[in-house]
């Protein structure tokens, strides 16, 4: 692709910026009690955003049913671990592991 | 009474620990979220080589943007030979979250030098940010030392990950039908889950999954960042009525 480096330096700046933003000096903005309470929930609200679609519309990227889907299945395995299980990398571990077999199976 | 508990906790908190116990203890937080990106950053990397970028393209892309999904979806398009623009403003669309955690920090790192800002800046991914935070409803403040070192950790795991998949994507053919996206969901279930400690993040969370799945079928590009601000608001909402109940 001869626009690459062109790509490459877009979104280098567009990545960073986006980052940056709000640690700017020249940004006027304060930050109200309001706004600081909408912002907590962030992180809960946009990383569902994203592992959602995975699980629930995973099958459509393979040939398995809904239902039979390993994208659904070890996603709500995970879940079930991610309430009883304390450590982190031992719920992601055996979340991808029930993926691969599952994946294997199917 | 509540607050003069918490001026009382705070107070008597043990002082701040070295920063080289920061740095363990920033380590071994993000460690496990780091390792289960692993497959991502293999699956970026091998992606990368599929649709004809160079081993040094490749390896770049995560030097300088490190943005997993925003790389994925640039990826994906240049497969598809599209337009500058449409990679541009998926990138725009993907990264925008960063606007809302660059937020968050504002109040903390403001009065910082510039070199400091622009260093949490260039680390702040959505891991970085998760530990971060959990770090700081913990101890009460938030460490520059922390925020830095789980994100160089983060960045280096990320990049060798990619030249695995760089390595990898020369050799194993069809690699971006293994399903290697589910190592994401896996673990943003487990940051998410462990964090619903009241009804209104609970709720944030139902509604800002039900209206992904929905947004996703019928408006892609926008669904991420509209479902986000669902989830918020329904939150926010619903931590007012907390209040008022109680």
């Amino acid at each position: 692709m001869n626009d690459f480096w062109i790509a490459l330096v877009g979104m280098t700046c567009i990545t960073f910026s986006c980052r940056y933003f709000f640690f700017s000096k020249t940004v006027p903005f304060e930050l109200g009690t309001k706004i600081k309470r909408l912002l907590s929930y962030t992180a809960p609200s946009i990383l569902t955003a994203m592992w959602v679609p995975i699980v629930f519309l995973g099958h459509q990227s393979t040939n398995n049913d809904f239902i039979t889907s390993p994208f659904l299945i070890a996603g709500l395995i995970t879940v079930v671990l991610s309430l009883r299980i304390k450590s982190t990398l031992a719920v992601v571990g055996l979340g991808i592991s029930t993926f691969g077999l599952l994946k294997l199976m199917f | 009474m509540t607050t003069s508990r918490t001026i009382i906790a705070r107070e008597t908190a043990p002082s701040s620990p070295s920063d080289l116990k920061i740095i363990y203890q920033a380590t071994i937080d993000i460690l496990p979220l780091a390792l289960a990106t692993v497959p991502w950053g293999v699956l970026c990397g091998s992606l990368a080589i599929n649709v004809g970028l160079s081993p040094l393209q490749a390896q770049l892309m995560s030097l300088l943007v490190f943005a997993g999904a925003a790389q994925l979806a640039a990826l994906t398009i240049m497969g598809a030979v599209g337009s500058l623009t449409s990679m541009f403003s998926s990138t725009f669309v993907i990264s925008s979250r960063h606007l809302l955690y660059s937020a968050v920090f504002r109040e903390h790192v403001r009065k910082s030098s510039l070199g400091l800002r622009c260093c949490i800046a260039f680390f702040l991914t959505d891991e970085m940010f998760a530990v971060t935070c959990a770090y700081m409803r913990k101890h009460k403040v938030f460490s520059p030392v922390y925020a830095i070192s789980s994100g160089v950790v983060f960045y280096l795991i990320w990049n060798i990950s990619t030249f695995t998949g760089i390595v990898a994507g020369q050799h194993i053919p069809n690699i971006e039908h293994l399903g290697l996206e589910f190592a994401i969901a896996a673990t943003f279930i487990a940051i998410v889950f462990p964090e619903i400690k009241s009804r209104s993040i609970l709720f944030s969370v139902i509604s800002s999954g039900l209206s992904a799945i929905v947004l996703s079928i019928f408006m892609k590009d926008y669904a991420l960042i509209i479902a986000t601000f669902i989830g918020m608001l329904c939150g926010y909402l619903t931590n007012d009525k907390e209040c008022t109940d109680e």
